[in-house]
């Protein structure tokens, strides 16, 4: 369900925030309970109890939509590659990966003895069946990393290759689960996309057992599973329809650990007993995109068109300001694309060229552009068309609601008039994809990255996601060149720049004015389960699923 | 009660009924928004495959075509299909009205019971001091928004005192027998029960209590107690059953009302019910869901008002002569 955002479906993990934040202000309790341990009905120490508000929707691994469902799915099915806890690539179903020179035909040596939850043996055909009907049919959030699929062989049972027509810099093995071709491929590509897969079969740590669709979902350990096996014998999934009531049933130990925790309640937290809330970096951004719609048909305002106004709008801001009030601080102010948690890739704008908090600034380039400012207070161009733009924000998202606020007053301060609505999050994505004729000026919104490589975020704004991803229709034919360069380059340092080039042209055009990394704010127990590692991202619901199959009873 | 007035009420309802569903199908169908487009929930689709999923949903036949397809399908039970669940309707909304209507069955249950046995405990002693602290009482707790009801509820029986499960319908992963999971569903289902008892109570409690204090100022209240019947008596088989047909009314209204109005309350509690099936369908946009979830509500309403019509005859000789 947190893909809110029905049409625009991006062809990756998106826009997996919003319902998340949304879902649970019907009261405003605090939390103040007296934890103790009790209450723990059903819960043995062999079972792991997470709490969430986002349920899943389909167990189908090509047509899921949700970042709950990936969770699930991802525990259940293997990957060749996957993400050790460090965010780093390590071996799964595949024992060895090679990438050739060129860097477009990897080998794969698989693990041998390996069985499906149903009992059949696994083996390279498998790999052959899923890369080839994803790439053929387009199927699947993964399929976007096979958009260069050329070939795969089968060497042996246990080794494939995969070819590709454009060196990878991203290996497409990290994001595709392997499903079992004896079941998939007695179905039509239009069969797979109706099939709801009622019960998964994959080849992962753990076997899926039941949902109680709207109540819990639960998997259990898989004895026959090639790693060595994890502590936790059954994991529950619990939705919540309140984040109150959620946090509530962490602090009296009727749940281990929480995926999100609105900031508030994360707050209330702090100095529970047996209760740890921890604050890690995300690969997430909330931004104020702008309409710079070329399409004769697009109803945006054409005033927005002109770079200088975008700019004075980054400058009326005070980024710092916004953590502080909108995030109560849990976040870091913002600037490109990519959030810090992107390390090196992550493009560092000095202080002095940043388009942040200078009201002066932006007063003196309006300025000098001749937009001259009325006797209403209001700026306009030489015509007389007022520098007056709508502004949409998701009514349940409180943070972009107040983001939106302090963002009128900002603006006004330096002589253009925002005019604030909110619309539901469905609405608002039909609204700003209507790709044929986009009738809006500004909106506030965000992006969570699909992986932990910068190939994701760095593709949203391309001129071939219009129609697609590209929220602002913004285009630019150098930095769609950089893109193509980038993703084909395998030399990290070479890529490393073009990835801080492609941030810089994209920072200084405006078209986004990212307002702050948000803070991943979650919380476990300490007196059930040990060995919780923070990591960027999240200890769980994040690309790694390393911290489900380390942790300990206590 | 004649067979001529049945015949008369049953085809009103038919029509009453054909004309719902036709509605309900065209306010779906009218809707902005291109629904091949919401179908395309996993990005990138090849024209075929989109062909495939439109033939899938029937949406490639002309309007009125889908319309003599709906109807057909609706005959033999087929509501269509969920595009989020990818499931048919039918299994989607069958264990959500299951939960509903052991939610609020028990609700309505104990909230006429209650608030007429407190109504007519009221009006017994019109005008004293239990009188006045169960009208205000009531009042106060009706004007009570229920999920406030339901988070205090939560805070004092699940944070406070742990003698109670706050969420969902089921303990989560729980293993036991027959018995053991019927003791469980009843340990969920009290909180939820009592936050809609609490809040709606009132309702009943007020109106049987002004009714009640009306009837007892009649003249045969009065040979009734000249004839030496006992107060009990009297109240509760000569004063009540003139007090019945309001209550009769207000249970047909809030019947209808309550089905849908549990969404506060399904949500407070996570009871996965119809209010938050629709909720999330609404957020969704899972049309087909909720064109069968309206279709529910439309012939609950209309059934229970049916009900309702035929008590009437049975309670109040004046109807039947009308």
């Amino acid at each position: 369900m947190e893909e809110q955002n029905v049409d625009e479906v991006a062809p990756r993990l998106t826009r997996r925030k919003f319902l998340a934040v949304g879902a649970g202000s019907v009261g405003a309790l605090g939390v103040a309970s007296v934890a103790d341990a009790g209450l723990a009905s059903a819960a043995a120490a062999s079972t792991l109890r997470v709490g969430w508000t986002t349920p899943p929707d389909v167990m189908n691994p090509f047509t899921f939509t949700t970042t709950a469902s990936n969770e699930i799915l991802w525990l259940i099915y293997d990957t060749l590659m996957e993400y050790d806890l460090q965010l780093n690539p390590e071996p799964s179903l595949a024992a060895t990966q090679t990438r050739s020179a060129d860097g477009k035909t990897f080998t794969y040596q698989l693990r041998s003895g390996v069985t499906w939850h149903d009992g059949q043996p696994f083996s390279a055909n498998d790999v052959k069946y899923t890369f080839e009907v994803m790439a053929k049919n387009n199927l699947g959030q993964a399929a976007w990393s096979l958009a260069d699929f050329q070939s795969v062989m089968v060497v042996n049972p246990h080794k494939v290759i995969v070819h590709y027509k454009l060196p990878q810099a991203f290996d497409p093995a990290m994001a595709i689960p392997i499903v079992p071709a004896h079941i998939w491929s007695k179905m039509k590509p239009s069969k797979i996309l109706s099939y709801s897969n009622p019960n998964p079969v994959g080849t992962g740590p753990y076997k899926f057992k039941k949902w109680v669709t709207g109540q819990y979902l639960q998997v259990d350990r898989n004895p026959k599973w090639w790693g060595s096996a994890p502590a936790v014998k059954s994991i529950i999934w619990n939705q919540y329809e309140n984040s109150d009531v959620m946090v509530q049933s962490l602090a009296s130990g009727q749940l281990d650990i929480l995926t999100e925790v609105p900031p508030v309640l994360w707050n209330g937290l702090k100095g529970k007993a047996n209760v740890k809330p921890v604050e890690m970096e995300s690969f997430s951004f909330h931004h104020i995109g702008i309409n710079v719609s070329k399409n004769p048909k697009s109803k945006g305002n054409p005033l927005l068109r002109d770079r200088t106004i975008r700019q004075a709008l980054g400058y009326a801001l005070d980024r710092s300001q916004l953590v502080q009030l909108a995030l109560a601080g849990h976040g870091i102010p913002a600037s490109v694309q990519l959030p810090p948690s992107f390390g090196k890739w992550q493009e560092q704008i000095p202080a002095s060229q940043q388009i942040n908090n200078n009201p002066a600034k932006a007063k003196r380039i309006l300025d000098a552009a001749g937009y001259k400012v009325g006797s209403n207070g209001v700026r306009a161009d030489k015509h007389g068309n007022p520098l007056s733009f709508r502004l949409i924000a998701i009514a349940t998202t409180d943070e972009d609601v107040l983001a939106g606020q302090i963002f009128v007053k900002a603006a006004q301060a330096v002589g253009i008039k925002l005019t604030l609505s909110t619309l539901d999050n469905t609405t608002l994505g039909n609204v700003v994809y209507n790709t044929n004729a986009p009738n809006w000026d500004i909106f506030i919104w965000g992006w969570d990255s699909g992986t932990p490589d910068p190939d994701y975020l760095l593709s949203v704004d391309l001129t071939s996601q219009i129609g697609n991803n590209n929220d602002v229709f913004y285009s630019n034919p150098t930095y769609d060149s950089l893109y193509a360069k980038q993703a084909t380059t395998i030399n990290p340092v070479q890529r490393t720049a073009l990835v801080h080039e492609m941030q810089k042209i994209f920072y200084d055009d405006a078209a986004y004015l990212i307002m702050w990394y948000q803070s991943k704010l979650q919380a476990y127990r300490t007196d059930t389960w040990k060995g919780w590692v923070p990591t960027r991202g999240g200890m769980i619901y994040n690309f790694t699923r390393d911290n489900y199959l380390k942790i300990t009873p206590k | 009660m004649s067979l001529r007035y049945l015949a008369k009420k049953l085809f009103t309802l038919a029509v009453t009924l054909y004309v719902t569903v036709s509605f309900n199908f065209l306010l779906f169908h009218v809707l902005p928004g291109n629904p091949v487009q919401l179908l395309a929930r996993s990005g990138h689709f090849d024209p075929a495959a989109r062909a495939q999923l439109v033939k899938l949903f029937g949406l490639d036949h002309p309007l009125i075509v889908q319309y003599f397809i709906y109807l057909k399908d609706m005959v033999h039970g087929n509501l269509g299909f969920s595009y989020v669940y990818r499931q048919p309707v039918t299994t989607v909304l069958g264990g959500a009205i299951g939960n509903t209507v052991l939610l609020v069955g028990t609700a309505t249950l104990v909230t006429i019971v209650v608030g007429i046995w407190l109504g007519v405990v009221a009006a017994s002693r019109a005008h004293s001091l239990s009188d006045a602290t169960i009208t205000v009482t009531s009042l106060g707790l009706w004007s009570m928004p229920d999920f406030f009801t339901g988070m205090i509820l939560i805070f004092i029986c699940g944070v406070w005192t742990h003698i109670l499960p706050i969420s969902g319908l089921v303990t989560p992963g729980l293993v036991t027998g027959t018995w053991g999971h019927l003791v469980d569903v009843a340990r969920h289902l009290i909180l939820p029960a009592l936050t809609l008892t609490l809040v709606n109570a009132a309702e009943f409690s007020l109106i049987s209590r002004n009714t009640l204090v009306d009837v007892m100022v009649e003249d045969y209240m009065l040979t009734a107690r000249a004839k030496g019947l006992s107060r009990r008596r009297i109240i509760w088989r000569h004063a009540l059953r003139n007090a019945t047909l309001p209550i009769v009314t207000a249970t047909a209204l809030y019947v209808g009302m309550i089905l849908g109005g549990a969404i506060q309350v399904e949500t407070v509690f996570s009871w996965p019910g119809m209010g938050l099936l629709i909720y999330n369908s609404v957020v969704q946009r899972d049309y087909p869901v909720l064109e069968a979830a309206f279709l529910i509500f439309a012939i609950a309403v209309i059934a229970t008002n049916f009900i309702s019509d035929l008590l009437y005859q049975v309670l109040d000789p004046r109807v039947r002569r009308a």
